[in-house]
């Protein structure tokens, strides 16, 4: 156990290595002068010259990459060329916001993804299971983005309940939260109902039911305890494509988050910026799944660790 | 190869399955209608999807115009059947690139093993660090928007999750006697892996292209809806929304049809995704 901890931390370090390479990178893997796009037509000479030394872009790459990575170690992410603030500052600032709408977001999800999961497992091949089904695929389908325009259309400008855009009160997170719980518990209901009916097909839940047992007892102490585990790890797995999700859907709501701040960035190409939010993202899912990952070990001690590849 | 006769036999399966099985002949006949428009699209358009009628600044449906006109003036319809091309090539497109890379990888993966596997597979662990989206939204930030670069960043930020099924589906072709068979009486490895791995993989790869196709699809919109995408006046769904989110006080059919395409499309390659892994696979 001890052992698949260490070596999933390790793989993870490993992982968060390379994705600062990759970050490190993308300044560099712009076509032409990085320097010159980045300050655009208009930059002198010497702009141009001081915003070179200032990013290092004169010394040798490896060392480049030691001074980036150095500095991200101490949380230094560089500086916005737009603000001119530390880049980590920028984030810090906006991540509560962020961590606010997902975990708001995550409740939706599990509220309505394990809901209709169960639902449809306990009527399966019924119409109410296609039903449900049916609503899944076509919640997959839809593009988050859009979905945030018409829940505004409908609820903010139409009904007038919600204020459509701006804000980050409690009222302004509803439809925001709305939004990314439909899309995120689509995927969890298919994953609940392939769980539940998996288990409900065992002899226990039968003998439970032959003895005359309340249904919802069977369902919900018998059946749905057993698929928990699986569910919680996806659950972790879905925070963390929360991050990448609310990228898009805060921008439909104005929600000042790191997804805002990035995409920002990328339209004003403001490198060390979107190196950051990159980097950030990247690091908080990857810190997210290991934790699921040695929680689940933890948790279920059916678990066979030893075997485990650790990715 | 694909078209050789080993390859030919099981293809008129297929064509029979999806023909026989409900979900699957309509979600295909309707795709069929999708790409049919695309293609005949233009010619069918009622305007000139980039001409501004001055009498008719965003007009609500009418008889001239069906699904009404835009902030300055132009043909929301029009626009639309311009853009099912749009979308449909820049996702096809991403996909075909997906597919050839990730198959690639995957299968080269699979079948070396060892220290090149361990490499490749690593580095995609990496790429898979950040979600598809913020992936294509780096490489969007390096390429510059447009409607190509968006086209390589969706493409590419799907290798790694594509590359990653493929390599599973195929580490259980290695395992089989057939490839120990070839092996032993001296077959090259490109003969083993494109008349083996690939065809006997080739379900999978059917399913998981048409599930990649979706995404890619919504991923295309989505770069547009934020300005990184295919830039205006091209007429793509994704950057028609973005036009029309200012207006959603205004004039509701701009936010609202577009949108309504993307999801139809993209749950009709769905629909036709699952029931092509129900004819695949019919345990699951």
């Amino acid at each position: 156990m001890k052992q698949y901890i260490v070596k999933r931390l390790l793989s993870g370090i490993v992982v968060l290595f390379g994705l600062s390479v990759f970050t490190f990178l993308l300044i560099h893997l712009i076509p032409g002068d990085p320097v010159r796009i980045m300050l655009g037509q208009r930059a002198t000479v010497e702009q141009i010259e001081s915003l070179r030394g200032e990013l290092g872009l004169n010394k040798p790459l490896v060392v480049q990459y030691l001074d980036y990575a150095s500095g991200v170690l101490k949380g230094d992410l560089g500086t916005s060329l737009k603000t001119g603030r530390p880049v980590s500052t920028e984030i810090a600032d906006r991540f509560p916001a962020t961590a606010k709408m997902a975990l708001a977001s995550l409740v939706v999800a599990v509220v309505i993804g394990i809901g209709l999961g169960v639902l449809a497992a306990k009527y399966k091949d019924t119409p109410i299971d296609g039903a449900i089904m049916t609503f899944s695929t076509f919640g997959m389908s839809i593009p988050g983005f859009w979905l945030g325009l018409l829940v505004i259309l409908v609820f903010s400008v139409h009904l007038g309940w919600f204020p459509i855009a701006g804000g980050t009160g409690l009222k302004d997170m509803v439809l925001p939260a709305f939004t990314l719980g439909t899309l995120l518990a689509t995927a969890l209901s298919r994953l609940t109902r392939a769980g539940m009916v998996e288990v409900l097909s065992n002899d226990y839940i039968r003998t439970a039911r032959a003895k005359g047992m309340n249904e919802r007892i069977v369902l919900l102490r018998h059946a749905f305890r057993n698929v928990m585990i699986p569910i919680v790890a996806v659950i972790g797995l879905e925070l963390a494509g929360l991050l990448g999700g609310a990228v898009i859907v805060e921008q439909v709501f104005g929600w000042p988050g790191v997804g805002t701040l990035a995409i920002q960035a990328i339209s004003s190409r403001d490198f060390p910026m979107i190196q950051g939010t990159t980097l950030f993202i990247g690091a908080v899912y990857v810190l997210v799944v290991i934790l699921i990952d040695v929680l689940y070990a933890l948790l279920d001690p059916r678990i066979d660790y030893t075997t485990k590849e650790g990715v | 190869m694909f078209w050789s006769r080993q390859w030919s036999v099981p293809r008129l399966e297929l064509w029979e399955k999806i023909m026989q099985q409900k979900k699957a002949k309509y979600s295909f006949l309707m795709m069929l209608c999708i790409v049919l428009l695309g293609i005949i699209g233009p010619w069918i358009a009622p305007h000139d999807p980039t001409k501004t009628y001055y009498e008719a600044f965003m007009q609500g449906p009418s008889k001239d115009f069906w699904l009404g006109t835009d902030a300055i003036g132009r043909d929301i319809l029009s626009r639309m059947l311009y853009g099912t091309r749009v979308t449909l090539t820049v996702a096809l497109l991403a996909s075909v690139m997906t597919f050839v890379a990730g198959t690639l990888i995957g299968v080269t993966c699979a079948y070396l093993g060892g220290i090149v596997d361990n490499l490749i597979m690593r580095i995609m662990d990496i790429m898979l660090a950040l979600p598809g989206i913020v992936l294509a939204l780096a490489i969007v930030a390096v390429l510059g928007p447009s409607q190509e670069n968006a086209m390589i960043a969706i493409g590419i930020s799907s290798i790694p999750a594509f590359s990653i099924l493929i390599r599973g589906a195929a580490l259980s072709i290695k395992q089989s006697g057939y490839v120990e068979a070839s092996r032993s009486i001296g077959s090259s490895n490109w003969w083993i892996i494109t008349r083996q791995f690939i065809p006997n993989i080739s379900n999978v790869l059917i399913v998981y292209t048409t599930m990649f196709i979706g995404s890619a699809i919504l991923g295309t919109s989505a770069l547009g809806f934020i300005g990184l995408g295919a830039q205006p006046p091209t007429p793509e769904w994704g950057t028609m929304l973005n036009e029309g989110k200012n207006y959603l006080r205004e004039a509701w059919w701009l936010a609202t049809f577009p949108g309504l395409a993307i999801t139809a499309v993209v749950f009709t390659v769905y629909l036709l995704g699952d029931a092509l892994r129900d004819i695949f696979d019919p345990k699951s």
